[in-house]
């Protein structure tokens, strides 16, 4: 039912949903994060599959300013090219990914120097608002804050684990060109630990550690289940770290 | 169904429960994990509670047998003809105790050998690919397959690709069976560049990084298919 209204909603108030592929990035010192663009499961599909394929590479920093662009070309579907990214303010957001013809999941690599974790990026949408639609979200999601709340108009729920040895944080993406308040809380069971709520600005994003939430386990490890709600369109990708959390290794995954 | 393979010494935890909505935080109707060795044998099929969020999957194997070596575990689990017509979509969390490494989560493995219009994927999804970063980096890559069947052996052909070379390997499972296949690195001088898995029935398959120095796992990733 909620999915229907928000259905009408967007086509009465003109909202734009471009398809866009994007991945998260993540910036730490000593630590390299490299995106890996082929265009290989395109192989055998015949009106997809002739190179070269230029791709453009767009990353936003944490604020949602487009911090730099990447010009690359694929030679053909078995080429693989790594694009480094450079550190942007804010030391997380995320990238969008634009090519003709592009049909294949693309990765985002984290390295410590010694080894590498991956994932792979989203091919969904961006939400564009209008101008009457992003004053009428910004007073009200402002009007909200007040008492710690947003407009709960997209939600995602997400288990996250944490113990004495992994930590857990949360790469919060506001997909969307209205500031995006996103109110994350968490539950252990029926029972809600803590919460926060966070502004994120238009295409900006936000690292929230898991562990802010709640108290941490004093052995094991415990499952949390994160209630997320944002004014706009928004997704997230969980960052795993280890025993020096976020200044040692780090993995990315993507989410349901 | 869906799989996934647990290695001692790990903290792996899976999620049973599907949360697509707040209004959906739907249940499961039966869940029945079987476990078994590389050899195919059946090491137990413990009862589980379905109406779990998070199935600590450590704990329900070192509950179950004490082997000690690679288990695969299999999940047949049902939601609500009227909710889902098809296989629930488990994540997962691991991390092994005691490693600096980062914990991982990842996304089970949606494996034919149940009913097969149940599984919601009607394409030919057994044909596979992944790529790889050149590096160098100290870690060792393979394949983790596990065969589903129920009466017959699946051969699958494994290719690993360096520069313009081509490396093949050929790999015959028996029902219930699952072998580690390693990927070299390196061949003639040319980093590994991608890896593709051939079957002629789907087979539960991960591409996996570990460790060089402590084997502790740093990739453990579905592969993708050239037939979405």
């Amino acid at each position: 039912m909620a999915r229907h209204l928000r259905s009408l909603a967007r086509q009465l108030g003109g909202v734009a949903r471009p398809s866009t592929y994007y991945l998260p990035w993540i910036t730490r010192p000593g630590l390299d994060c490299t995106l890996v663009l082929s265009n290989v499961e395109a192989r055998f599909k015949p009106d997809l599959n002739q190179g070269p394929f230029p791709v453009s590479v767009v990353q936003y920093d944490a604020d949602g300013r487009a911090a730099q662009s990447y010009q690359v070309t694929l030679q053909d579907c078995t080429d693989t090219v790594e694009v480094p990214l450079a550190h942007a303010p804010g030391g997380c957001g995320f990238a969008t990914v634009i090519g003709e013809r592009l049909h294949s999941d693309l990765y985002v690599t984290l390295s410590d120097g010694h080894d590498y974790t991956a994932t792979h990026g989203r091919h969904e949408f961006i939400e564009a608002y209008p101008l009457p639609a992003r004053v009428l979200l910004g007073a009200g999601g402002a009007a909200a804050a007040v008492v710690g709340r947003t407009l709960p108009i997209f939600r995602r729920n997400q288990y996250v684990y944490l113990g004495r040895e992994s930590r857990s944080h949360v790469l919060l993406m506001n997909l969307s060109n209205v500031t995006n308040r996103i109110r994350v809380a968490a539950h252990v069971g029926d029972r809600r630990i803590g919460s926060a709520l966070l502004r994120l600005p238009p295409m900006g994003s936000r690292l929230l550690d898991v562990a802010s939430l709640g108290p941490m386990p004093a052995a094991g490890v415990v499952s949390w289940r994160l209630e997320l709600e944002g004014n706009a369109w928004f997704n997230l990708y969980l960052v795993g770290a280890g025993s020096r959390d976020l200044a040692g290794p780090l993995s990315l995954m993507h989410v349901k | 169904m869906s799989a996934t393979f647990y290695e001692a010494g790990y903290e792996h935890h899976v999620e049973v429960i599907h949360q697509r909505d707040g209004e959906a935080r739907r249940r499961l109707d039966s869940l029945e994990v079987m476990l078994y060795d590389e050899g195919g044998a059946l090491l137990g099929a413990p009862r589980v509670d379905p109406a779990q969020d998070v199935l600590d999957l450590g704990a329900l194997v070192r509950a179950t047998t004490s082997a000690t070596e690679r288990v695969m575990v299999v999940f047949d689990a049902r939601y609500a003809e009227s909710i889902f017509p098809y296989r629930p979509h488990h994540y997962a969390y691991l991390h092994r105790a005691g490693s600096p490494a980062a914990p991982l989560y990842y996304a089970i493995n949606a494996v034919l050998g149940g009913v097969p219009d149940r599984v919601g994927a009607t394409n030919i999804n057994n044909f596979e690919t992944y790529v790889f970063r050149r590096g160098p980096f100290a870690q060792r890559y393979s394949l983790l397959l596990g065969c589903l069947a129920h009466f017959v052996p699946v051969q699958a052909q494994v290719f690993t690709y360096y520069g313009s070379r081509r490396v093949a390997q050929e790999i015959t499972l028996e029902p219930k069976c699952h072998a580690e296949v390693a990927l070299a690195a390196e061949h003639e001088g040319e980093p590994l560049a991608r890896v593709e898995v051939k079957a002629l029935f789907r087979l539960l398959s991960y591409v996996v990084g570990r460790r060089a120095d402590t084997g502790d796992l740093v990739l453990f990733d579905h592969l993708f298919t050239y037939a979405k």
